[in-house]
């Protein structure tokens, strides 16, 4: 099994992909919420019960094809600050971050595959892909879960599906999300009607973290909000063509600003550029929000292309777990933002160096 | 009020209130045929084929959990709390949801298999009610019935 350390050196697979496809759509998820039947879902459960069923659920989780060197721990075993960098990574969700015993994860090396046992169902196969994935993400986790039903009894009726711990979940358990990386639509303002339109559609549009979390870094996650009433392939057939439209659209928003009203974007982009060199104090909000303006920079060519990747790279490791857990030990929210700064400018430094060395004896 | 019936040997004792009775048109002597028809057969219920009946128990029977709880919390406590509160969740579900039946995948055998456990557990009830009748004739064929339905199950699970 692969200790936390190792699971956190190596960036997943669908976090260094790094093409045009990926100018807009970050990441494709699909997870499917299934439980054990007739016993009690982990939010009602009793502590025993609850045991019991990460106890059979985690043999079998680890035996899957491609888990042997995997990560699989219960996640009382780990402390706080693991617990955030898996939200982080988005391997674990922040509710089962805060649940107690019972609660499990299991990674695939490439961290392409998360299993999640007694978040609020029993268990919760997801699978990640880069760019616009969802149907290659479907067929990941769909498979897990064919392999799985033959040795667990699925509660499953057949008028209703599967059944959740929560109704909006019954019928597929399926949710499918995109991250998508919209600054054109912001700039240009035209954002409101877009999340309004998706809205309309009837699919949900949150934050960076999902449920109730805000826009930072001009990221939205658009996802489906029935899982009853239409297949699996409908659903992904409506997300996958209305995801695309976004993309078009953000695209297009690009196109028209450089045009048209290029000395604000360059304005905005050179800004965050000189924020990002120069900064020694940077909170992760402003860090996420220039880094975007600098990603779109590298994506309009007004930037080196390479920032693409390191721009992704460092959307994830700036924030503060993932901070904390690279400087080997917990920091106050002032020794972060001095971290943050120094992590963005030696990241940044071979693409963007400073015209002036400042540092002096800070160091 | 009582009513006993004999016909090929079996032996049927019911207890019905006089509104049931009359509905069932027991106190018609003509009705009594009808009679049989509708206490002794009787129709398999909706959930054999997927729908719950539309019913709102206080309590899951399953797990405990209250009908009170799933309003405060919006969740339920386990999968069996759907049967017991069908009725407030079927409810809410267009609210929710593009349509209220099950379209998606479905894992056939488990299906199949929660099917044959269903009418197992109906059987047994029938069987129970048939040996407090001492109808033996009746229980025995109820018993060949769920040997035959258990064999069935054997080949589904294996």
């Amino acid at each position: 099994m692969m200790r936390f350390a190792t699971l956190l050196k190596h960036p997943a697979d669908w976090m260094a992909a790094q093409n045009e496809e990926t100018s807009v759509v970050l990441t494709s998820r699909v997870r499917l919420a299934r439980n054990i039947a007739h016993a009690p879902f982990p939010g009602w459960a009793r502590k025993k019960e609850r045991q019991a069923v990460r106890e059979s659920l985690q043999g079998k989780l680890e035996s899957l094809p491609g888990m042997k060197d995997g990560f699989s721990h219960e996640l009382s075993d780990l402390d706080p600050l693991q617990k955030q960098v898996l939200v982080e990574r988005h391997l674990i969700s922040r509710e089962q971050a805060a649940r107690s015993e019972g609660s499990g994860s299991v990674v695939n090396r490439k961290q392409t595959l998360s299993l999640m046992i007694n978040e609020e169902d029993h268990l919760r196969i997801q699978a990640i892909r880069p760019s616009l994935q969802l149907k290659e993400a479907y067929k990941l986790a769909h498979s897990v879960d064919r392999k799985l039903e033959g040795s667990l009894e699925f509660a499953v009726d057949p008028k209703l599906g599967y059944l959740t711990a929560c109704p909006t979940n019954l019928g597929t358990g399926m949710r499918a999300s995109s991250m998508l990386h919209l600054p054109g639509l912001v700039l240009s303002d035209q954002i409101g009607q877009v999340l309004k339109g998706i809205n309309k559609l009837g699919l949900a549009v949150r934050g960076l973290y999902g449920e109730g979390t805000e826009s930072l870094g001009n990221l939205y996650q658009i996802s489906n909000q029935s899982t009853l009433g239409e297949s699996e392939e409908a659903i992904l057939d409506r997300l996958t063509k209305v995801i695309g439209d976004v993309a078009r659209y953000e695209t297009q928003a690009r196109r028209r600003l450089i045009v048209e009203d290029p000395v604000m974007v360059k304005d905005r982009i050179g800004r965050a550029a000189g924020t990002l060199t120069y900064a020694r104090i940077i909170t992760s909000k402003e860090a996420l929000n220039h880094l975007s303006m600098l990603r779109l920079g590298a994506d309009l060519d007004i930037m080196p292309g390479e920032l693409v990747e390191i721009c992704d790279r460092l959307f994830m490791e700036t924030q503060p777990a993932h901070l904390q857990w690279s400087a080997g030990k917990k920091l106050q929210p002032e020794a972060r933002d001095i971290l943050r700064a120094q992590m963005i400018r030696e990241h940044l430094h071979s693409s963007l160096p400073p015209a002036i060395d400042i540092s002096g004896k800070e160091n | 009020m009582f009513y006993t019936q004999v016909a090929d040997g079996k032996l049927k004792k019911f207890v019905l209130c006089e509104a049931c009775a009359q509905a069932k048109g027991i106190t018609d002597p003509e009705g009594l045929l009808m009679a049989e028809e509708l206490l002794g057969a009787a129709p398999p219920k909706p959930e054999a084929a997927g729908v719950f009946p539309f019913e709102s128990q206080d309590k899951c029977k399953g797990c405990g959990f209250t009908l009170e709880d799933f309003r405060k919390v919006g969740r339920l406590g386990c999968p069996d709390c759907y049967r017991a509160f069908s009725g407030e969740i079927s409810q809410r579900l267009p609210s929710m949801h593009k349509g209220l039946s099950h379209t998606g995948y479905i894992p056939e055998g488990l299906v199949k298999q929660q099917a044959l456990r269903y009418e197992l557990s109906n059987l047994t009830t029938q069987l129970e009610s048939a040996v407090s009748e001492e109808n033996y004739e009746e229980a025995a064929k109820i018993r060949d019935r769920m040997e035959e339905l258990e064999k069935g199950e054997e080949a589904v699970t294996s």
